[in-house]
Formats: C-alpha cells, structure tokens, sequence
C-alpha cells in the first residue's frame, strides 16, 4: 500500500478538502525511535460528501483525524481546506480555521468539562468567538440542543455527569454545531455506546448532516456502521491506505485481501451463516518499525515476493474504485511500476 | 479436591439456576440488578446471554459464579452445580471451585492480568494451588497452555509481564489461565469488546475449539447479537434484570417474538443493508433499577405496549416448541402486534411524504 | 432548611464531629476577644498564681503560674496558629499551585525549569532551614531599622509558605497533567480557545477539589510544623499563647499543674485531626465523583 499515490483524488479544486502526503510521526521518548502513526496517506473529501476511514486500532485513522485539524501538527504534507493551507498557518489564523471544521470524540463523557453546566458548555464556542449578543447566543444554543433532542433546560441546570452517554455524545454533537462548521471529523463517536444508543445517534448524524448542510468524516473501527453513514469509504492499515470505493461497492465486491478479511471478520446476526472463523493469524506489527514492501504482507494470505519489497501504489480499478495491492482479488496484477 | 473431579458429569445438567435475584445496597436505593432468573446449563453446550448495558448480565454471571462482594450485596435463590447447592457458600468454601470447576474470562485484558507478575507465574499459580503440581511441571504445563491458545515463542512468553504483550495476546492468556485447571464451566464476559474485529474472530475461534475439546459448558455474556448468532447453542436475552425470552440460536433468530429482541435486532447497522439506510430505532433509555416501571419493563420504550403492558407484569411463557420462553402479553406475529404494525408504517409514510 | 438538615443526617458522625469543632474553634477564634467567658490571655488573675486552679468552672482550663487562663491561652492560641497557618497555605497554594499550573500545562521549558526548582525546594531539610531563616530574620530585625516589622508572626508564615511551595506544586502539577489528557481539553482547543481560556475555564475549576484537599490537609500539618517550631522557641515570642509555645512552657511543672500542658496538647491534637478528616472527605468525595464519570 503507498501513500505516495493519488490516483483516487478527484480533479484539483472540486473538493473541500484536500489532503496530500500526510504523514504524522511521533517520537518514542528519548529512544530515538518514531511511531510511523500515517505514513504518506492523500484523500479528499467532497463538499456535502461522508467520507468513511476504517480500519483496527493502531493503524493511524484518529490520528489522521487529528492531523487535519492540526491537534498536534503533522510531521509533512498539505491540508488544503476550501482553498487555504492549513498546515502552514499561524496560530491565530489557525484557531479561526477551526470554527469551521470541527470534531466530535469518542468517549462521550470525558470530552465534556464535568465541572460545568451542559449549556454553558455548548455556549462555550459561542462566548470564544463573541458571536452575537448574549440573547442571540442563547437562542442559538437552545435551538441546537432542541435539534439534537436534549431539553434546553434541564441542560442548564445539569452537569454531565448526570445524562447517559447517548446524551453526552448529542450534546458534544450540539456543541460542535453551534458555530455552524463546514466540516464534522467524527473519532469513533459511536464505539462507547450501546447498540440501541448507537442507533440512535447515527440516525441524528445523518438528519443533522441534511439540515446543516454538512460533510463529514466518519472514523470508526466497525465496518458495517461505517458502511451505513459514508457515501464514500477508506480501508486503512498501519499507516496507509488499502482501499478506496463507494460504501456499496466496497461491501458488493472488496478488492484488498485486508478488506476481506475485516469483512469476513465482522459476526453477523444471522445463525445460518454462523461463526466463519477466523480469517487472518496473528496481530498488526508495531508501527515503530513496519514491514517492507506492503505493510498487510505478512499476514495476507495471497502474498507473493512482489509484496515483500515493492510498495504498491493505489490505483484505479473500477469506476470510483482504488487499491493499494498487487494482486487484489480482481482487478488484475499491478502493472510493473516506474520509479515513484 | 480429587473426588470432585471424579464426580464430574460428563453430559446432563452442570448448573441449574432457580430464581436466583441479586440486589445490591446503595445510597440511592436497592437496585435490582438481577430480579428474578431460570437458567439451564448442559455439560458441553454454550449459552449466550444478550443484552445492553443495565440489562443485569454481567451481574448474572457473576452472581452465579458467587463472585460479587458480600458487603452490600443480597443474593437469593438457588444456584446448583452439578447438584451441589451454592448460594449460601462463603468466599472460602467456594475457592474450591473457582479455577477447578469454573472459570471466568473478563472483559479488558489490560486490567484483570496482574501487572507486576509474569505471565508464567500467573498461569502456574492455579496450577500449584488447586492441583498441587510442584513449580517445575507447572512451569511446563504453562508453557503446553500457552502453545493451546496458540501464543507463539511460548517459551519466552512465561517470562515476560502483560505490559508486554499486546490485547490479543493478553486475553489468550487470561484464557489459558482459566482453562489451567480443566475447569467444566467457562463464564467468557464480553470477553472480545475489547478487540479488533479480526483478533475478535481469532479469540472466538480459540475459545470455541477449546470448548469442544474439554467438554466445556460456556456462558457467554455479550450485547452482540452477531457473537451470539455463531458461537452459542441457546440464547438468553436479558432486559431490565430479567430474562425476556430465551431460545435455542437459530429458533430465536427465526421466530423471535419478543418485540425487544427483535427492536435490537434492526438496530444494528448490517452489511448487506445498503449505506445511508435508516436503523431502526430503540427510543429512550434502559429503566432504573431501583424503581423499575410498574408491568412490563420495556413497555415505556416499546412501540407496540398497550394499557396491560404498563400494569401487569408478563411472565414467561412457552412459545411453539417448550425450548423457547418469552414474557409478552402481544409477541412478534401476534393480531395486536401486527395491527400496531400496520398503523406505525402508516405515519411513517405520512411523515416520509411530508418531508 | 430541611433539605440542609437532612444533608447533616446524612453525614459520617466523624465528619459531623470534625465540622463542629473547626466551627467552634473558627468562632471562639474570631469572637474571642467579646465572649464574656473569654479574659484576656495575657491577664494574670489575682490568687490564681502558682498554678492555684485546675480545671473547674471558673477556670476552665485551670490556671497558669502567673495567674493566667489557660482556657484564654488556647483560645487567643487557636486565633494565632489558625492565621498563621491559613496564610502560609494560601501563599503557598498561590505560588506553588500557578507554577505547578503553568508546568503541567505548558509543558516544555518551563516544566524543566519549574521541576528542578521543587526539586531543590524539597532536598531542603525543613526544620533546619526554619530555624536558619527564623535565626537570621531576628538578627536582621533586631540591627536594621528597615526590617523593624519583621516579626516572628511575619519570619514564622514566610517560612511555612517557603516550605509549602513545592509539595503544592507537585501535587497541582500532576493533577493539570492529568487533565490536560483529557479530552474536553482538546475539545476546547479544537473549538479555537486560546491558551489562557483553557486554563481558566476547563483546568482550574477540575483543579478546586484536589486543592481544597490540600489546603485542608495543609493547615493540619503546618498547626504541627508552627508547634514543633515553637515547642523549640522559634515560633511567636511569648506572651503570644501559640500552642507549640503553650506545650513548652508548662512541660517541666506536669507533675503538680498537669492542665497547663495536657489541654494545649489536646486542642492542637483534636484540631490537626479535625483538619485532616475534613481534607480527606473532600478528596474521596471528589474522587468518587470522578470515578462515576
């Protein structure tokens, strides 16, 4: 899989955001070593598009998440968001960039103060931002929590503690909101909650996309969920990217044997298909020090010495349809590559 | 303890569970996280016990497995094994039977394995205390567990501590660690939420191959109904702290008639459903256990309750075949059940054609 | 005031005992000087000399060698312990606390900086150097005319503010650490706020039960600090009844006059205990709150 390729990207200037080479590193204490977190991913999102990035712990999709909004700033590559760089603005420009994209976490309790009042913390971005008189603000704030189906004023007189983790999660959703972004990156919003819950706030994320005219970014680990909000979805492995399609025809015919085997991996519902068993041996290596050539080769089951030292590059291989992969299950042989 | 082994049923009942209600004290009030159970176990067979956070499962595993703090805690009911009465058994009696005869897999591999012991001394300790064995053949024996739940390089493992190790690998040792003794019954709670979707398919297929090849019997507590679907033979689905219906798998998934069971079941985003599909949805949230709604516990949220739901509280009822219980007054395919259908699509139309 | 009442009911007898004491002692403190029953301290009583009353209704305490009340003593004692307490750990908390703030947050430079410095801070043995400050703020007291006000009250809360600075400061920054994880801090940054606001709006109100905690747990241990000191002379000159100074004066008589240095010893005792049952009900309180997030 190589990051270096863009075969998937769409024209320059059709979408909202652009991301190239992103590659974000961190250093490993004083040992001198590095977490190679994303190396060399490139992606775009069009506006009004959900992008879905999936893929198993440790393979670098939070972190890309973070990276675009510059929590912390990546190690290289560009952002490109409605035309401005992001990576190389100053902090004040860069604290004004993120009114426009912003980010709902994971664990829905511990991304809100506990100390304070639930409304004063959708407030919050308002009173940052000084937008509008203190009536305006509140009528703001009261039309969002409304939206998104917490009671304006039980949110006032209550501290998070005191609402369940589908609320907290709609009123992080709610505080996102009220600067009226651009762009949502969503980091596992529903991995913490029960799966009724979970239900529950994909259905709102997809209204609340539709009413605020939003695009999103939907990062998760659970395929089918992911496969349920995104038009559009991203396979990630240890740094770089396997797969790119359209939610549909990634599920319909997976080309990366890394795809199918997180397909054939998910349980499903259904005891006339039953347990099939597990599809792959072994963990994802340690992203301090990952494979040559693919990084899915020692545990993909079609590797072939090819796969050992070449990096593949992604490329087309149906409408709207990429891999990163030598011998994907169709699609054909990649061609013999020109230095990259 | 050698007689108990050798009192060992090899098929039939291994535990029988009767009304068991486990409740616990606390400022806010008594809550009864367990209000009420029937379980059956076999020798060899699994069960799956479904349900969300609040339901009261992980409390019921627990509870028959006497493992909950005395203090603060009331237990009653019946919990035999292998004919031997144990509810009123204290910590002490039951050290005979923890790790011997049963054993428990827990959720977070990162907290239930002790930090600054080795991996090697964890599994030996059961090994030395219950069977006696000397350091040395426990030290081997360890060593043939880990090769059991396929860690590789076993031999250098034994020496390493659990920081080590990553989350798969921790829980094949919390696995090798309750299988140690050759205990008959396995508890495995939520034993793969934890876990990468593909390290969860290896940890299934681990735990399944053991079970067939010591005639274990296994309770398998998860809210994921796509676990349960492959790996049980019988499936329990708890709501409010009681049993709402329990079925043998395949019985369940195609005649369920439950209208929680099956509101859950459309709740999950599925693979073959196509993106952007709308989930059904299971609105409000699980109910208090300290003052549960009067009736049925799920009236309030279920869209097909009617006035005797909210009053009068159903009890479990046989279904087609006597294997199958569930507790509702209008199941799944029942006349009142399909007109309350009937009108629900109709203002869903309406509401869809409005927007 | 039902709902007060009923939150009283509620609490642990020992934390109800504990309260009640430190109110009654905050009053007595205050008041000490209008309450009828209270004379003055340094007022010796005729015929009271030479140890002349034990304990009884009229001295409540008994009496000292020259006549004085020994209740009056520990009252006017309480006044000047508590004040000289409080405010070293307040100046500590103001101190120690911004610098354990600013290291846990800001990180970097500054971390190092503010590390090394609670490093050498600690490596100071205390009671020496008290006594070392303590000893030379005299001298400097006694020859400069500038220095006039420096008073052993002042050298004595200098010095236990010094000796509170860097416990507070680690505590303080291990707690802003810690939350700096959390991720309604980053939330906050990712919804533009500057550095400032983050600090004050989503740090610091994380940061007040951890340092009530230790505010009360500090006065405990600085009353013990200020009597050892005094206990060896180096507290506040007599007449002033600090109760270090108490317990040190009528030791040699506890044979015959045995009230003059056992009450002091149990108002110290009772009163560090009290402290510290507070501050550790603070602490689980807030712990627990945080556990059920």
């Amino acid at each position: 899989m190589a990051g270096t390729g863009k075969a998937h990207l769409r024209p320059q200037g059709e979408a909202i955001l652009r991301v190239e080479d992103l590659v974000v590193e961190f250093p490993v204490g004083r040992t001198g070593l590095k977490v190679n977190a994303v190396s060399g991913i490139s992606f775009d999102v069009l506006r009004g598009e959900t992008l879905g990035i999936v893929g198993e712990s440790g393979c670098g999709k939070s972190t890309t998440g973070r990276a675009i909004m510059q929590l912390p700033r990546p190690t290289s590559g560009s952002i490109v968001f409605e035309g401005t760089e992001l990576t190389t603005l100053s902090g004040d420009a860069m604290r004004e960039a993120r009114t426009k994209i912003q980010m709902i976490f994971q664990d829905p309790i511990s991304s809100l103060n506990p100390r304070r009042k639930v409304r004063e913390i959708v407030l919050e971005p308002l009173a940052i931002w000084k937008r509008g008189t203190d009536a305006e603000q509140g009528a703001v704030v009261d039309r969002v929590l409304e939206d998104v189906g917490i009671d304006p004023q039980r949110a006032a007189e209550s501290q998070p503690h005191q609402f369940s983790g589908g609320q907290c999660q709609r009123i992080s959703i709610a505080r996102s909101l009220v600067l009226d972004p651009e762009m949502i990156i969503c980091d596992e919003p529903v991995s913490a909650l029960d799966v009724s819950v979970q239900a529950q706030v994909l259905n709102l994320l997809e209204d609340l996309k539709r009413q605020y005219g939003l695009t999103m970014i939907f990062i998760a680990h659970d395929l089918a969920v992911v496969k349920n909000i995104s038009d559009r979805v991203a396979v990630m492995y240890l740094g770089k990217f396997c797969e790119v399609a359209s939610s549909d025809a990634l599920y319909a015919r997976p080309a990366h044997p890394y795809t199918n085997v997180l397909l054939s991996s998910i349980p499903v519902p259904d005891p006339e298909v039953g347990f099939r068993g597990a599809a792959v041996e072994g963990e994802p290596p340690s992203p301090v020090n990952p494979p040559a050539g693919c990084r899915f080769n020692p545990r993909c089951p079609n590797a072939q010495d090819r796969c050992r030292t070449e990096e593949p590059a992604i490329r087309e291989i149906g409408p709207g349809h990429f891999v990163a992969c030598h011998f994907p299950l169709h699609g054909g042989e990649a061609p013999v590559s020109v230095r990259v | 303890m050698t007689t108990q082994a050798e009192n060992r049923v090899e098929t039939g009942t291994l535990i029988e569970v009767r009304a068991l209600k486990t409740h616990f004290q606390t400022p806010r009030g008594v809550v009864r996280a367990v209000d009420g159970v029937d379980l059956t176990i076999e020798r060899g067979k699994s069960l799956g016990i479904v349900g969300e956070s609040g339901s009261g499962k992980t409390i019921l595993s627990r509870s028959i497995m006497g493992l909950l703090p005395r203090y603060g805690t009331i237990r009653e009911g019946s919990v035999s094994f292998q004919g031997q009465e144990l509810i009123d058994r204290s910590p002490k009696e039951m050290r005979g039977i923890w790790g011997r005869e049963m054993a428990m897999i827990f959720q977070d591999p990162m907290t239930s394995l002790n930090p600054l012991m080795k991996i090697g001394k964890q599994i030996s300790e059961p090994l030395m205390a219950h069977l006696g064995m000397d350091r040395s053949s426990a030290w081997e024996t360890a060593e043939k567990l880990l090769r059991d739940v396929r860690i590789p390089e076993a031999g250098r493992r034994l020496s390493q501590y659990p920081h080590e190790m990553s989350g798969g690998m921790r829980q094949r040792v919390m696995i090798a660690i309750a299988l140690a003794c050759g205990p008959t019954m396995l508890f495995a709670d939520e034993p793969t939420t934890a876990l990468d979707v593909t390290v969860q398919a290896q940890i299934l297929q681990l735990i399944n191959e053991q079970r067939r090849e010591r005639n274990m019997s296994l309770i398998l507590v998860t809210h994921d109904l796509g676990v349960v679907a492959g790996n049980t033979d019988e499936i329990a689905v708890m709501y409010g702290g009681k049993i709402v219906e329990k079925a043998p798998t395949r019985t369940l998934f195609a005649h369920m008639k439950m209208p929680y069971t099956e509101a859950l079941l459309q709740s999950i985003p599925k693979m073959d459903q196509p993106s952007h599909s709308r989930l059904a949805v299971i609105p409000g949230r699980p109910p208090d256990l300290v003052n549960p709604p009067a009736g049925c516990r799920f009236a309030p949220r279920c869209a097909y309750a009617r006035e005797r739901c909210q009053v009068e509280e159903p009890q479990l009822v046989a279904a087609e075949s006597p294997q199958h219980v569930y507790a509702c007054f209008y199941p799944v395919g029942s006349p009142e059940y399909l007109e309350r259908k009937v009108e629900l699509s109709r203002r869903t139309d309406t509401n869809q054609g409005g927007r | 005031m039902m709902t007060f009442l009923k939150k009283i009911r509620r609490l642990h007898p020992t934390t109800l005992f504990a309260s009640l004491w430190l109110g009654a002692l905050t009053f007595l403190a205050i008041f000490a000087p209008v309450l009828p029953f209270v004379r003055g301290y340094g007022e010796r009583v005729k015929g009271a000399g030479r140890f002349k009353f034990g304990p009884g209704a009229d001295f409540l305490f008994g009496s000292d060698a020259l006549g004085r009340d020994m209740f009056a003593r520990c009252v006017y004692g309480a006044q000047i312990s508590l004040r000289v307490a409080a405010s070293s750990i307040i100046v500590g908390l103001l101190i120690g606390g911004s610098l354990g703030l600013a290291a846990g947050y800001l990180r970097g430079w500054i971390d190092r900086v503010v590390s090394i410095l609670v490093d050498i801070l600690l490596a100071f043995p205390a009671l020496i150097i008290s006594i070392l400050i303590v000893g030379r703020f005299d001298v400097l007291q006694a020859n400069n005319e500038a220095f006039g006000w420096l008073t052993r009250t002042w050298s004595i809360t200098f010095v236990l503010s010094l000796l509170s600075i860097a416990p507070i400061a680690r505590i303080v920054r291990a707690q802003t650490l810690s939350l700096s994880q959390r991720e309604f801090v980053l939330a906050a940054r990712s919804l533009g706020a500057k550095n400032g606001r983050v600090i004050f709006r989503e740090i610091l109100p994380n940061l007040i039960p951890a340092m009530t905690s230790v505010v009360f747990t500090g006065i405990a241990i600085l009353l013990v600090s200020e009597g050892g000191l005094a206990f060896l002379g180096y507290s506040i000159k007599p007449p002033s009844p600090s109760w270090g100074l108490l317990v040190s004066e009528n030791r040699e008589r506890l044979q015959e006059a045995w009230w003059a240095t056992i009450f002091p010893c149990i108002m110290l005792f009772v009163t560090v205990l009290a402290f510290n049952i507070i501050g550790d009900r603070v602490a689980r309180r807030f712990d627990i709150r945080e556990a059920a997030l």
